[in-house]
């Protein structure tokens, strides 16, 4: 019950009750007062009276509190064992649950107190003997209770008890019978008493104001009868006289037991037996009083213990919606304390959020976390050292590499193997003719044939080898082989398709046969009409390309070594290096134009003036022009220059006046350009650069290629200057090509290499082709088509497409299209020269097998 | 396709032009797997019961979807890509029968250029010379005159006793020829000059008033054949007692990049020419300019074109023979006959049959064609040992072929005039 609620019962006694309570108020302050003075006097009975009424009184508030406590705690069981105990009546309640029966009833019986003392009030007399006898033996209680040899027949009648345990409460409630029995005897003692109280209580108002709850907490007067043994268990004190120790120390005296016999003879003699209860905690008997039943019987019967109480009193409405003047409160509640807070929802959903993305944690992960944090942390005996230091973890698990696995066991391991696998006679004695060298046994074990698996004998061997196996295992390292995973197509470079490159030449077509010995030179004719042919046997051969005719033999006496069509249109002309002399040949009025024939015939006949004619010593050392007599002149020579040294190579000017003539060992002297209008010679170079192999004129500048043996050197032959020196990283250079555009250059190797030089990229090769097999001894340059082609001594010649760009920012594109069969080497040699058609795409090699080949 | 084609069925029906072969329309089952010489004994049987008055049996050919029949049905099918399943419709004719080799007309050297006119054939040679020759192989005449290797011959009329033929050669002329039979002497009538080169091909129109020559210097003239100069030449250059009987040329066609390898009259007023600049070029004679022009890839060596179907045919620097239709405006090659291993050198139309032409080249093999069997040709003419350099089949029962082994070949066409 809240306490406003007992604030409100208290309001609703009745007047007289009030009054009663305002004495009993006073009586209480009284009471305390008394009491302290009894305990100096130890007597004063009336005073004691008084003293009893008012703690009756003030006890019933406490009572119902208690009340309601107990009866929270242990209602039904109460209510069972009351019944039992008013069945029985008697003795045998040796277990706790009497001593809470007991208990309990001694609560209704201080419940009661109140109506009885109600009663009493209403009908005295009555009452009266009743009560001064009670009222006499509980005036005596205390004292008894205080010394246990005092103990009367109060504690005879006392049920036989063997554990006395209990609680302070008991007390209290086994306390106040005696005083409301005396409270009784004291309102029927005088009124003048009475009086003299409110005398009292208003004489001394201010000290029980100040007394009043020290009162409360003084319950000194009662618990002297307390046994303050404490809460141990009663068996304790079954081996001693006591039961325990009251509050100044003395002991408690256990009550004398009583047999049967003698809780028989209680039974029949006292009436009151039926209700006299023992308290275990003192073991002195209690006889309960009529409220004490009441009280229990109404809490059998499940009704409020207090009868007091009424369940139907009128509702106050304290919050009605009538208006009222001074309202309890002042205000409505407002509408928003019916729905659910948006901020706290807004909060709620922020802390989620919050949870979610783990910026904050719960308490319950923060405590797991302060647990982990606490747990102890071993280290890691067996993981790896390096791999700690790199933070990846134990590196067994991370790139597990298994063991090297052994080939699992055979036939001849078994214990029963097939007989094949026994060793015969013979293999016997090789094993043991092994002995010394076991590891080159078939098996390193002797098969062995066994009745069952019982009788294999025990491998002696075992740990020796898991042992070693182990140690293997362990000092072998183990490594992941990486192999790289490379496609053969991703290591070849993205080239464009030869089929998206054509035309070029793919099959030989045509073979020019006549010569009888090897062709060392070939030449096209500008319009592409003739083919004009340089061989060993000393003769010049003009050829018709489409078919391969033998146009015109020119027979020169020595070997030629280079021939070179003219490339003046307007000239029916050629060059052939016969030996030291160089002839300019008219191939004839068979061969190309007449007019262009005759013409060249009217413009060599005559020699110049004189006066042009006019060479230093130096050079006229080296060069003498000759007039052919007319024999010479009817085989088709029109000029010879003697030079003092066998002519390696011959090249045109692109004008068809000057060409350069390359002497074989003549040091700085190694290169001439002639010129033809004039007749005349020059030697250009002063000193040596090398050893010279051949020398070319630019195109379109007047610029003049030479190359010596290890690189191409570029002369400006109008400032008369060395313009730049172009390594080709080779052993031996053995020609040259110029592209027809003149910035691309094409350099040839004895050493099996192609070198190609952009003239605008560097002076180092832009690439160098691996494309033959042997000595390269031929470039040449398509004069329209991107092509280039190359041969040497391997048997192959190799036809390329080179293309070259106009843009600056694009390097030329060398792409390698197709191999052409050589015909069959002559000892060492197989192609001498190559040439292109100046129109078609087709290829003319110089074979050494004497014949020239026409590749289409 | 039929996995099996031995076990394939085929509905066929056989059709032909040739009216005095006709046999029933209604189809014939026969087995996938025949080749034509089973079809040709079932047509012959066939022929048997519906005209016995043919008394020997006949050879044929047969057209399976435009092409001719070479291997079995079902392989030929399976090329074709075409069903078994439809009734297949075999066009049959007459085979062209195989050219017997006649005579073998040696020369001193290659023989460059060849033509025939009736029973005179006409040659022209790498020593300069032209041969004059009749069908039977009788050496009739050398004429030198030439001084470099003639390269192209051609008849131009035949009156009576007197025959008018011209000759083109290196030496950058042309010359018209009067060679009188019965006497059997021959007269330099005319020299043409005005090329720069070496003349490459020569051909006569077909009403004989007029010569085109292709030549080195990349162009082409058109000379008259009159024997008589008076009313072409200027009377200026006739005055002048040098130039004898030369000729200027009527007009030169300027156009072409590289040599004019072959001119070809299509009508009296129209040329075609071939060149190494991978172009043919059809030209208007009269205003001299390019009719239409048509690009290959390759330098062209020859070409020829047949009234008859009004194709050309083209030999170039590989082993292809192309058929071209000049009415075509993209150069699209009709087909592409292969058989060759060399280059061909020289193609020539049946003057007789649009469907057959001739082709010679450097792998020493004459080669006769049908126009319907790209890959197989009808006849290979075998028996020269070096490159055939020139053909020609003007005369249509002669098939005759120039060779650099020195020799003529001339091939007898059986029933070529009777065919048609």
């Amino acid at each position: 019950m809240p306490p406003y609620k007992t604030g409100l019962l208290k309001r609703k006694i009745p007047d007289e009750s009030k009054e009663v309570e305002v004495n009993n108020s006073r009586s209480d302050e009284d009471e305390v007062l008394i009491r302290g003075e009894l305990d100096a006097e130890n007597d004063s009975t009336d005073s004691e009276h008084d003293d009893d009424n008012a703690a009756s009184d003030t006890e019933r508030d406490e009572i119902l509190f208690h009340d309601s406590a107990d009866s929270l705690l242990s209602d039904d069981e109460a209510n069972e064992s009351l019944a039992e105990s008013s069945d029985l009546t008697d003795s045998e309640e040796d277990d706790e649950s009497g001593d809470e029966e007991s208990s309990h009833e001694e609560d209704g019986e201080s419940n009661s107190d109140e109506d009885k003392a109600e009663e009493e009030k209403e009908a005295k007399p009555k009452t009266k003997a009743e009560s001064e006898d009670s009222g006499a033996e509980s005036g005596t209680g205390p004292t008894l209770s205080g010394s246990s040899d005092g103990s009367k027949k109060t504690k005879e009648k006392a049920i036989n008890k063997k554990e006395f345990k209990q609680k302070p409460i008991k007390k209290k409630e086994f306390k106040p019978k005696p005083t409301k029995t005396k409270a009784v005897q004291k309102t029927t003692d005088s009124i003048d008493a009475l009086a003299n109280k409110i005398k009292e209580t208003n004489v001394t108002i201010q000290p029980v104001q100040e007394k009043d709850e020290y009162e409360s907490g003084d319950t000194s007067d009662e618990e002297e009868r307390v046994n303050t043994a404490g809460a141990v268990p009663s068996w304790w004190y079954d081996e001693y006289e006591h039961v325990g120790y009251d509050v100044e120390g003395r002991r408690i005296a256990r009550p004398p037991r009583r047999d049967r016999i003698d809780e028989f003879l209680r039974k029949c003699e006292d009436p009151e037996f039926w209700r006299t209860v023992r308290d275990p905690g003192t073991g002195q008997d209690i006889i309960l009083s009529k409220q004490d039943l009441e009280l229990i019987a109404r809490i059998r019967e499940g009704r409020v213990p207090n009868p007091e109480h009424d369940e139907y009193q009128p509702w106050v409405e304290w919050f009605s919606r009538e208006v009222l003047a001074t309202p309890l409160r002042a205000f409505p509640e407002h509408k928003r304390s019916f729905l659910p807070s948006r901020e706290e929802q807004r909060h709620v959903s922020r802390i989620v959020h919050a949870l979610k993305m783990g910026w904050m944690k719960t308490r319950k992960q923060i405590a797991e976390e302060r647990k982990k944090s606490k747990e102890q942390k071993f280290y890691d005996l067996w993981g790896s050292s390096a791999a700690a230091g790199e933070g990846e973890g134990v590196r067994g698990l991370q790139r597990h590499i298994p063991a090297p696995r052994r080939p699992p066991p055979g036939h001849a391991e078994s214990y029963n193997p097939p007989p094949e696998y026994l060793l015969d006679a013979k293999e016997m004695k090789e094993w043991n003719k092994l002995a010394q060298t076991p590891w080159k046994r078939k098996y390193t074990f002797l098969p062995t044939r066994h009745g069952s698996l019982r009788e294999v004998a025990a491998y002696e061997r075992f740990t020796r080898e898991r042992f070693l196996r182990c140690l293997d295992l362990y000092l072998a390292p183990r490594a992941i082989k990486m192999r790289l995973t490379i496609n053969p197509e991703d290591l070849v470079p993205k080239l464009p398709s030869p089929r998206d490159l054509q035309p070029f030449p793919t099959t030989e077509v045509l073979k020019f046969t006549g010569h009888t010995d090897l062709v060392r030179s070939i030449d096209f004719d500008p319009s592409g009409q003739y083919v004009v042919s340089g061989s060993d046997d000393g003769t010049v051969k003009v050829w018709e390309t489409s078919s391969g005719r033998c146009l015109r033999t020119l027979a020169l006496g020595c070997a030629v070594t280079r021939v070179a069509w003219t490339p003046a249109a307007g000239l029916s002309l050629l060059a052939a290096a016969a030996g030291r002399r160089l002839l300019l040949l008219n191939p004839g009025a068979g061969v190309g134009a007449h007019r262009v024939a005759a013409r060249t015939d009217d413009l060599l006949a005559e020699p110049p003036p004189a006066r042009d004619v006019v060479m230093d010593e130096r050079t006229a050392a080296c060069v003498q022009w000759e007039t052919p007599d007319a024999a010479q002149w009817a085989r088709g020579v029109r000029l010879s220059v003697t030079h003092f040294k066998p002519l390696l190579h011959l090249s045109w000017h692109a004008r068809g006046d000057y060409l350069a003539a390359t002497v074989e060992e003549a040091g700085a002297r190694g290169v001439l350009v002639h010129q033809l209008s004039r007749r005349r010679s020059q030697l250009p170079f002063r000193r040596a650069p090398g050893r010279l192999q051949c020398a070319a004129f630019h195109p379109h500048r007047p610029l003049l290629f030479v190359a010596t043996q290890r690189a191409v050197r570029v002369y400006d032959l109008v400032k008369q200057e060395l313009v730049r020196k172009l390594l080709a990283g080779a052993q031996w250079i053995s020609a040259l090509a110029l592209h027809p555009a003149g910035d691309n250059l094409l350099v040839a190797s004895y050493d099996r290499k192609c070198m190609w030089f952009d003239l605008e990229l560097s002076s180092k090769p832009y690439q160098t082709l691996r494309l033959h097999g042997g000595a390269v001894r031929a470039v040449a340059f398509h004069s329209r088509y991107p092509l280039f082609a190359s041969a040497g001594d391997d048997q192959y010649i190799v036809v390329s497409h080179g293309m070259v760009y106009n843009d600056l920012l694009q390097n030329p594109l060398l792409v390698p299209l197709k191999q052409l069969r050589a015909p069959e080497p002559r000892g060492e040699l197989c192609v001498l020269d190559v040439r292109f058609h100046p129109a078609q795409p087709w290829l003319l090699a110089a074979a050494a097998d004497h014949t020239l080949r026409l590749y289409a | 396709m039929a996995a099996e084609p031995a076990e394939v069925q085929l509905q066929v029906r056989f059709v032909t032009k040739q009216e005095q072969y006709a046999v029933s329309d209604s189809p014939y089952a026969i087995q996938s797997n025949v080749q034509s010489s089973d079809l040709n004994t079932l047509v012959n049987a066939l022929l048997k019961e519906t005209k016995p008055s043919l008394q020997k049996s006949v050879e044929f050919d047969f057209l399976v979807c435009g092409e001719l029949l070479c291997t079995t049905i079902a392989e030929h099918l399976q090329e074709k890509g075409v069903s078994t399943e439809d009734t297949l419709e075999i066009e049959y004719l007459e085979r062209f029968p195989a050219p017997t080799p006649q005579e073998c007309l040696m020369h001193d050297d290659w023989v460059s250029a060849v033509h025939t006119h009736g029973n005179w054939i006409l040659s022209g040679s790498y020593d300069n010379s032209i041969h004059i020759w009749n069908t039977k192989g009788q050496h009739k005449l050398a004429i030198p005159g030439h001084t470099s290797p003639v390269k192209g011959v051609s008849w131009v009329s035949f009156n009576g006793d007197q025959a008018v033929f011209a000759s083109g050669s290196h030496d950058q002329s042309a010359m018209l020829w009067v060679w009188n039979v019965t006497r059997n002497s021959v007269d330099c009538v005319v020299t043409c000059r005005g090329h720069d080169k070496g003349v490459e091909c020569l051909a006569v129109a077909v009403d004989g008033t007029r010569f085109a020559t292709g030549s080195w210097d990349n162009s082409i003239c058109i000379w008259s054949t009159s024997l008589t100069d008076e009313d072409n030449v200027p009377a200026k250059k006739r005055s002048k007692p040098e130039q004898g009987n030369s000729r200027e040329p009527m007009s030169t066609l300027k156009g072409h990049r590289e040599a004019v390898s072959a001119v070809q009259w299509i009508d009296y007023n129209t040329i075609l020419s071939s060149s190494w600049d991978h172009l043919l070029k059809l030209w208007d004679c009269e205003l001299g300019g390019i009719k239409q022009e048509i690009a290959g890839n390759k330098a062209f060596f020859d070409a020829d074109w047949s009234p008859l179907n009004n194709s050309m045919i083209t030999a170039s620097a590989d082993r292809h023979v192309r058929l071209y239709d000049p009415r075509s405006t993209e150069s699209i090659v009709k087909t592409t006959f292969t058989s060759h291993t060399g280059w061909v050198q020289s193609v020539r139309w049946s003057k007789t049959r649009d469907t057959l032409f001739l082709s010679a080249g450097y792998d020493g093999q004459v080669k006769l064609w049908e126009t319907r069997s790209p890959r197989t040709p009808l006849y290979d003419l075998t028996g020269h040992e070096d490159k055939v350099l020139c053909c020609d089949w003007s005369n249509p029962s002669l098939l005759i072929s120039g060779s650099c082994d020195n020799t003529v070949r001339i091939f007898k066409a059986k029933h070529a005039m009777e065919s048609m």
